[in-house]
């Protein structure tokens, strides 16, 4: 299926769609994940390095893409790899981005059945939400960007506000000192805060519906630095408000924070649910890029239509869903696809550009 | 699929049955009419139990807990609203006794015919004997789990029974909503420490650092603030209380303080001069050489002379405002005194944050002596400096 030319996309629509596709279910676990790691406040700093090794994994994606112009990574890797191995990478690739969709609607429904829809189904709250992503990307890129370049201010404005509003509660104290143990504790967090900013690798694919591709390193650039500050602002608040040894007992952190303050005389006093909301967008975002994404390999692969896959992965996505049992499985299952990511996306696209640089471009 | 009057038609029956699903409306919904809402809780130890466990075909010889909750319903506030009909009162106090939390809580549904809500739970009053018996964590444990609990409610430790303290003579007050707006307070007095919150707590029971619990005591039918609740940070128990005065130390020594009065009396006259706090600073300095390690508290304080009784001199005399600063800065490093000589010699816990100051300044060193911080902290050296500063006198010279 070759892309056609009215499906493309500008510049900033490449833009939303890397930011929306890293913000996820990290906003609201990342806090709790990396202080585990950590230990001591300088958990900021982590998140900081974590965003520039991913800034530097992402400029060797777009680089590898912008070899092969309008060509996805499902298509060019059979060009740098041969034919088997290049279809056994995409469909490597493939499967993550499902598992991936399948892993954020499952923390969706999570969250929500805790703290929104008490008694309310997982079954019940997951479908509707899946049928509405599949209606969306059926439209292609171009609605997807679209919606996003919708949700990509509302989730910023209300993001900050929200964010900032917890300053009552903020302690300067408990964010230091800074580098108090050394820089060896920011080390053993890296991992942690790298993995948050999963989604780089989404250029493999949108380098191709770009109107200017040579404009994609400017892209992953800015792209990652909107999550990057977004996260330290998370980090810096939660902690401020409740100490490092608060936030490792607590399941969502960032949720916490917010129930943790009341301000009374504006029309809200709560605001947790503001949060919940522009979340859930975050997560819709996440979950229908990563079923495009997967959808579009599978069709490149066999050089079929794409709409019976979206239809076919549906409850394959579903399935996946509902595999992890409780939600401690939850989470490791996240850690798992993180692991995952690491290789896939660490190690692999440098590997390929370095060989298509051997081998010289072929036209 | 070209929309041909068919298949509008199809489309329209597609529509009609999915606005069957609608009609339904929220079918999981709760009238505000059927709630009970609960505002404030207070947990106390029963000394004399046994028989209630009975009921439940029971019997276990843990510690009993006396759950109180109380409830504001449609009723309740309908009534206590009306003029003329104040026999009944705007709350309802319900008790229950178990020896868990949970259970007990559930054990209500056999008596209130509402449906329990604790969303708008805004303090928790907990006895002073059942926290100096049962660990902290473990007896709020369930109230930092339950999603329905907020984490931005409050904790107060009674002086006696803590059910007593959501009890009122007024029938139109809440005794819950009076406790939150005392708290509020602290803005205005050294007396009162700023709120703990379930938010914050949490962190500090974690830590394992000791730490203060506003303290409340109700006299016939009256709550009032008094002093602290010292806990223990290893056995996470209630070790003893601090009165006003020490209260007031420790305010001055972390300088969290937002305003507040110093009564000093003056030296020639013997007349009181009160000091009117506008600011406050305080700075804890640790020190360390090899194994020792001291601290030097440096207060630093701005304010105003808010009233004297020293007929003889007038504030217009710059050598009279600092006569008063001078008395001002006795009395309050006589209280930082008292109250260091109180933590660090008779409880030995650090309550006022010389250990944070230390991970703060000198965390390589915390880290070693983090795990036996009480005990060391009775043990250093610290020094105290204080300096007031006498800005003005408000409207009368004299």
């Amino acid at each position: 299926m070759l892309i056609s030319s009215n499906d493309k996309i500008t510049t900033s629509q490449a833009l939303v769609i890397l930011v929306n596709y890293i913000l996820a279910t990290g906003i609201l676990t990342l806090p709790r994940t990396s202080v585990e790691q950590v230990k001591t406040p300088d958990v900021w700093i982590s998140v900081f390095l974590g965003g520039l090794i991913a800034m530097i994994v992402g400029v060797i994606i777009v680089k590898l893409s912008q070899q092969f112009p309008e060509k996805t990574f499902y298509q060019y890797s059979q060009d740098i790899v041969g034919k088997w191995m290049g279809r056994v990478l995409s469909l490597l690739i493939i499967v993550y981005f499902f598992t991936i969709s399948a892993f954020e609607v499952r923390t969706m429904a999570e969250v929500t059945g805790l703290f929104l829809l008490e008694g309310t189904p997982t079954w019940a709250i997951i479908m509707p939400f899946m049928w509405v992503g599949l209606y969306l990307i059926i439209g292609g890129v171009n609605p997807i960007a679209r919606l996003f370049e919708i949700i990509f201010p509302i989730t910023i404005v209300i993001f900050l506000i929200v964010t900032f509003m917890s300053l009552g509660i903020f302690e300067i104290d408990n964010v230091r000192p800074v580098l108090g143990l050394g820089m060896l504790p920011v080390l053993k967090g890296i991992k942690t805060a790298t993995l948050a900013f999963l989604g780089p690798e989404i250029m493999l694919l949108i380098v191709a519906f770009m109107k200017k591709p040579d404009k994609a390193v400017k892209v992953v650039l800015v792209g990652l630095s909107i999550p990057l500050i977004f996260y330290v602002i998370t980090v810096v608040m939660v902690i401020g408000a409740l100490s490092i040894d608060g936030v490792v007992m607590k399941t969502w952190p960032t949720l916490e924070l917010m129930r943790s303050f009341e301000i009374p005389g504006l029309i809200f006093e709560r605001f947790e649910s503001f949060l919940l909301v522009i979340w859930i967008m975050q997560i819709f975002a996440t979950f229908t890029i990563t079923f495009y994404a997967a959808s579009l390999g599978l069709a490149q692969l066999f050089k079929k239509n794409i709409h019976p896959f979206m239809y076919g992965l549906l409850p394959i996505i579903y399935i996946i869903a509902m595999i992890p049992k409780n939600i401690n499985d939850l989470f490791k299952f996240g850690d798992m696809i993180g692991n995952i990511a690491l290789f896939l996306f660490g190690v692999l696209p440098l590997m390929l550009l370095l060989i298509s640089k051997l081998k010289g471009r072929k036209v | 699929m070209k929309l041909n009057y068919y298949n509008i038609r199809l489309l329209l029956g597609l529509l009609l049955f999915l606005m069957i699903l609608l009609l339904t409306g929220c079918w999981s919904s709760k009238e505000i009419e059927d709630l009970g809402l609960i505002v404030g809780t207070a947990l106390d130890i029963e000394n004399d139990g046994g028989s209630w466990e009975e009921q439940d075909g029971e019997y276990s010889n843990r510690d009993l807990i006396t759950i109180t909750n109380q409830f504001v319903t449609s009723e309740t506030i309908g009534t206590g609203a009306k003029e003329g009909s104040t026999q009944q009162k705007a709350y309802k106090n319900v008790s229950e006794t178990g020896d868990a939390i949970l259970p007990t809580l559930r054990n209500m549904i056999l008596k209130i015919d509402k449906r329990a809500f604790a969303e708008h739970s805004k303090v928790l009053v907990i006895g002073e004997d059942l926290a100096s018996t049962v660990n902290m964590q473990q007896l709020l444990d369930f109230f930092l789990r339950e999603l329905e609990i907020r984490p931005s409610s409050t904790i107060l430790i009674a002086k006696n029974r803590a059910s007593d303290t959501l009890e009122s003579k007024e029938t139109v007050e809440i005794p819950a909503f009076q406790l939150v707006e005392i708290i509020k307070g602290y803005e205005r007095t050294t007396k009162i420490l700023p709120p703990m919150t379930f938010a914050k707590l949490d962190g500090k029971l974690h830590s394992g650092s000791s730490f203060l619990l506003q303290n409340v005591v109700s006299e016939k039918g009256e709550v009032k603030f008094a002093g602290a609740a010292v806990i223990e940070g290893k056995t996470k128990k209630l070790i003893g209380v601090l009165n006003n005065k020490e209260l007031e130390g420790i305010t001055w020594i972390t300088g969290k303080g937002k305003g507040g009065l110093v009564k000093s009396l003056d030296e020639e006259t013997d007349q009181p001069i009160i000091y009117e706090v506008l600011s406050m600073k305080s700075k804890i300095i640790p020190h360390v050489d090899g194994d020792n390690i001291s601290f030097d508290v440096n207060i630093e304080s701005e304010g105003r002379i808010a009233e004297h009784w020293v007929l003889s001199e007038k504030p217009f005399n710059n050598e009279f405002l600092k006569r008063a600063e001078k008395v001002s800065e006795k009395e309050v490093e006589q209280l930082v005194k008292n109250t260091l000589d109180k933590i660090q010699k008779e409880y030995q816990v650090d309550v006022s944050g010389f250990g944070n100051r230390l991970r703060i300044e000198y965390p390589k060193v915390w880290k070693k002596v983090k795990k036996d911080w009480d005990q060391t902290f009775s043990e250093v050296p610290i020094k105290c400096k204080v300096k007031l500063t006498i800005k003005d006198y408000g409207t009368s010279g004299y």
